[in-house]
């Protein structure tokens, strides 16, 4: 019951992420960056298959920003950068 | 033969033994292994795949081993970090055909590259150093590329001196307070353009010293470095140094691009990047080993490694085979290349069996020495610290 719970909660994030990434989040992360699972072939930052960042990693740079990547902290909520890390880690194989 | 191993993110274990399956033996196959197994990304693909860590295709990273101690680093070793990605090589095809904007001077206008030329042309040796080099080995997490040593080489650019071009179209405005560079990659639609454009703003102080290169190292300036022409600054960090530069404007305020706003701002961890904060401009005096060459025999050690000033010259280095109990002095082994450029150093010594940590530490002629170690920020930005950047020596 608890798995099922705590499975159910991670689909959840992992549904907001994708819907983050492909579209809600200003800008969108499939603007600049290709994923496969979102059907984005952004071409300015790194390609998140090949880069395969863990969920760690997704939520440092998200709320930090590199280079020209904004700092989304200033742009959106804990809950949505926490998100975003699940639905980036988890579909590119990385958690 | 030199087996390199990272043995966490602060120190480096550089081992030697009579094969390299003896330094594979030890088991300790580093995460930049793997990372090496990327391709080098087509726009670089004439880089030494042995000598680079592909982190990502627009972040490439020269290995410490790769490295060595040249006094001009080869362009085929340099690292690379684009902020976004490199444009067609098509664009370096025809060189002298290149336009630049001039704005915020007494008349404005557009120039070739061709024409620019004719206003003289200089070289210069300097170090080109990413912001973030030295970031692996901050302890707190930061995101961007884990560099270590390798994001930095010494250069020879040769380029048409702004000062004259500006000069001859009647100075800068007289409010002007910024040198700002545009890079010219295309941009994505539906993205405000300040959010990703790479634009630069310097102090106009820079105008006494900053180049509109077109050369790298005698060869034209390839598309992987900014070609056909790419704004240098000698003494800044790299972001400064505009690749495709397509615009130069001297403009009363800093550019409005997120970039410059807070991107690439000195500031405490957990602090979000802000104008108010230091903006990565001048470099520090710094230095790392690359290249300890052994003779197991007899314990000869030959510790070399590159050192440099930041914006006033090296003059000195120290190495400590003893993790910072004592120094030696060490001895320059390349020509002094000017304030902006690096010097390869070099001290021989007699090291015993066992495990020695081995630190570098420059001083320049302002008489500013490395620190032991650099204030954690939260980028991780300018570590110039001598004991972040030693490595351990093992002697069997």
């Amino acid at each position: 019951m608890l798995l099922a719970v705590a499975g159910s909660a991670a689909a959840d994030d992992i549904a907001r992420g994708k819907a983050l990434f492909t579209g809600e989040a200003s800008p969108p992360c499939g603007l600049c960056h290709t994923l496969a699972d979102a059907g984005t072939e952004g071409a300015i930052g790194p390609v998140l298959d090949d880069l395969k960042p863990d969920a760690a990693r997704v939520a440092a740079t998200v709320t930090q920003g590199v280079g020209v990547m904004p700092a989304y902290a200033e742009i959106l909520p804990a809950s949505d950068i926490a998100a975003l890390a699940a639905y980036v880690s988890s579909a590119t194989g990385a958690q | 033969m030199i087996g390199q191993h990272p043995i966490n993110r602060r120190k480096f274990l550089l081992t030697t033994g009579g094969t390299a399956a003896g330094a594979a033996a030890v088991g300790l196959m580093p995460a930049r292994a793997l990372a090496q197994a990327k391709p080098l990304p087509a726009y670089a693909d004439w880089k030494k795949p042995d000598a680079m860590i592909v982190h990502t295709a627009q972040t490439l990273e020269t290995t410490r081993a790769g490295m060595g101690s040249p006094a001009i680093t080869p362009a085929d070793i340099l690292y690379v970090r684009n902020n976004l990605p490199a444009p067609s090589a098509d664009i370096t095809a025809d060189p002298d055909a290149w336009e630049i904007a001039f704005e915020g001077v007494g008349e404005p206008g557009t120039m070739s590259l061709g024409d620019l030329k004719t206003y003289g042309v200089e070289s210069i040796a300097c170090v080109l150093q990413c912001s973030g080099n030295g970031r692996a080995f901050f302890d707190h997490e930061t995101s961007g590329t884990q560099w270590s040593v390798g994001a930095a080489g010494n250069v020879f650019w040769t380029g048409v001196p702004l000062r004259r071009v500006v000069a001859a179209m009647g100075g800068p405005s007289a409010s002007a307070r910024f040198l700002t560079g545009t890079g010219g990659e295309t941009l994505p639609e539906g993205l405000d353009p300040t959010t990703i454009i790479v634009e630069r703003s310097v102090p106009t102080s820079a105008l006494d010293v900053a180049l509109i290169a077109f050369e790298l190292n005698g060869e034209p300036l390839p598309v992987a470095h900014g070609g056909p022409a790419r704004l240098v600054v000698p003494g800044y960090y790299g972001v400064n140094n505009v690749k495709y530069i397509k615009k130069i404007a001297f403009t009363e305020e800093e550019s409005p691009a997120k970039i410059q706003q807070s991107g690439y701002r000195m500031r405490p961890v957990g602090e979000s990047g802000a104008p108010g904060q230091p903006s990565m401009y001048e470099m520090s005096v710094k230095s790392w080993v690359t290249a300890p060459l052994m003779d197991v025999s007899s314990g000869r050690v030959v510790i070399q490694g590159v050192a440099m000033g930041g914006v006033s010259a090296v003059s000195g280095v120290d190495v400590s085979l003893d993790g910072g109990g004592s120094w030696k002095a060490a001895e320059f082994t390349g020509p002094d290349l000017g304030a902006y450029a690096w010097r390869p150093f070099e001290l021989v010594t007699d090291l015993s069996v066992g495990t020695h940590v081995v630190a570098s530490r420059a001083t320049n002629a302002a008489g500013d020495s490395q620190p032991e170690n650099f204030p954690p920020n939260h980028r991780g930005y300018g570590n110039n610290g001598w004991k972040a950047h030693a490595i351990e020596l093992t002697v069997s």
